[in-house]
């Protein structure tokens, strides 16, 4: 005999722990001489603990390399387009899986906004073979004049496409690193002898050819640095090192 | 207080649950991680100070994971089934008889609609409340409650854990 009328969803609520104080007491005391009551609480109980048993260990199970690698990187890019790129719009670059499930609308063709000392973190939200031609890049943005296609090992060719000053005077450049599957504009100050990456924008597969929004980020990231006119070739060669 | 990207990758683990959940499929449900996460980057600045973080995130994920479904209305097989029950069972010394109950399990929510399924989670797997379910999933809490008991009784009768088949499951309030 049942002489409260508890409906499944109140008995679900208590035993999930989400019904209020009087009601889980009046329910109580019905359990108390109900077993049919008690039975029917039993099943939100146990379906709890079997979902949760059933579903709980897949926590443990490592998260693919490639997955965190990925999300790792989006998070360092947020940070760092944050803190250092101000209103520029920082989108990623779709990852390149030969075909996506989730076709995004946004982030079609850019990018992200990177900040760092090239030596370390040009790389960042490249191949990872990328990083080993860092050194040969900051080289090449020592010496080599504007306007020239280096080619760098692994198949990657640098285009540095020109050279200012930022406002506090400091020697820029900026330049494109073509890969086989991306290309990556970059602007990098030189800081201490150190080449600093101010600005790097991936697209994929966009072979002589910056989409029109990155280059509109371009812009607009050398106006908020005051950048100067492009060095002529003149004042270009008595800056380099020889 | 951590930013948005900062606990993306912490929670990481939990968001993959919940999506193989979903997806009952490993390869689209890091697929739908990671674009929950770009996202998620992208709208940062919606997420409210102070507010479950957890939620915020299942909400993107399952929204995506809508969308994916309006798009895909034809829903192919699910490939890998089985390798979705065989990685949720503890492995070792677990007794036999546990792993076939728990087998039973995974296989008892890869039956269940998708609507009951994912209440089943949020709140069994993930421990959101009523509420915070309610909100990640834009409905009502009440319908939160209604399909989370109905998962919840289907559940006990394809595993057949109820007590005794005499009692009918459609029963609302009192005894049959």
């Amino acid at each position: 005999m049942t002489r409260h009328d508890f409906d499944d969803e109140t008995l679900m609520a208590f035993a999930d722990g989400e019904l209020d104080e009087a009601t889980s007491a009046r329910l109580e005391a019905a359990l108390a001489t109900d077993e049919t009551l008690a039975e029917r609480l039993a099943v939100f109980f146990e379906s709890r603990l079997l979902v949760a048993g059933a579903m709980k260990p897949l926590i443990d199970e490592p998260v693919p390399e490639a997955l965190l690698k990925s999300v790792r990187r989006m998070a360092d890019d947020a940070r760092s387009g944050e803190t250092n790129a101000g209103n520029i719009v920082s989108l990623r670059p779709k990852p390149q899986r030969e075909t996506r499930r989730w076709l995004m609308p946004l982030a079609a063709s850019i990018v992200a906004v990177i900040t760092g000392v090239v030596g370390f973190t040009v790389g960042r939200n490249l191949d990872p073979a990328t990083l080993d031609s860092s050194a040969e890049i900051a080289t090449v943005l020592d010496r080599e004049a504007s306007g020239q296609d280096i080619a760098l090992g692994a198949g990657e060719t640098l285009h540095v496409i020109a050279s200012f000053r930022d406002k506090n005077g400091s020697l820029c450049r900026e330049y494109e690193l073509k890969q086989a599957s991306s290309s990556t504009v970059s602007i990098a100050c030189r800081q201490d002898q150190t080449w600093v990456t101010q600005l790097a924008l991936s697209s994929a597969k966009a072979e002589g050819y910056v989409p029109a929004s990155a280059q509109e980020t371009i812009d607009a990231y050398l106006a908020s640095i005051e950048a100067g006119a492009p060095l002529s070739p003149e004042e270009e060669r008595a800056i380099l090192a020889p | 207080m951590q930013t948005v990207p900062e606990r993306l990758v912490a929670f990481l683990p939990n968001l993959r649950r919940f999506a193989i959940s979903l997806c009952r499929s490993r390869e689209m449900a890091d697929d739908l991680v990671q674009t929950a996460c770009e996202r998620a980057i992208l709208a940062a600045d919606s997420f409210v100070p102070g507010s479950r973080f957890d939620a915020w995130m299942f909400r993107i994920l399952r929204n995506l994971w809508i969308d994916h479904l309006r798009r895909q209305k034809t829903a192919g097989p699910h490939d890998d089934l089985e390798e979705a029950r065989d990685v949720s069972v503890p492995s070792g010394e677990a007794a036999s008889l546990a792993r076939m109950d728990l087998l039973e399990v995974t296989a008892a929510l890869q039956k269940l609609p998708e609507e009951q399924r994912e209440v089943l989670v949020l709140v069994c797997v993930e421990e959101l409340s009523y509420r915070d379910t309610a909100e990640v999933l834009s409905i009502p809490i009440g319908t939160v409650m209604s399909r989370l008991a109905r998962a919840r009784k289907n559940l006990a009768e394809l595993t057949g854990i109820s007590f005794g088949e005499k009692r009918s499951f459609d029963t609302k309030g009192g005894v049959a």
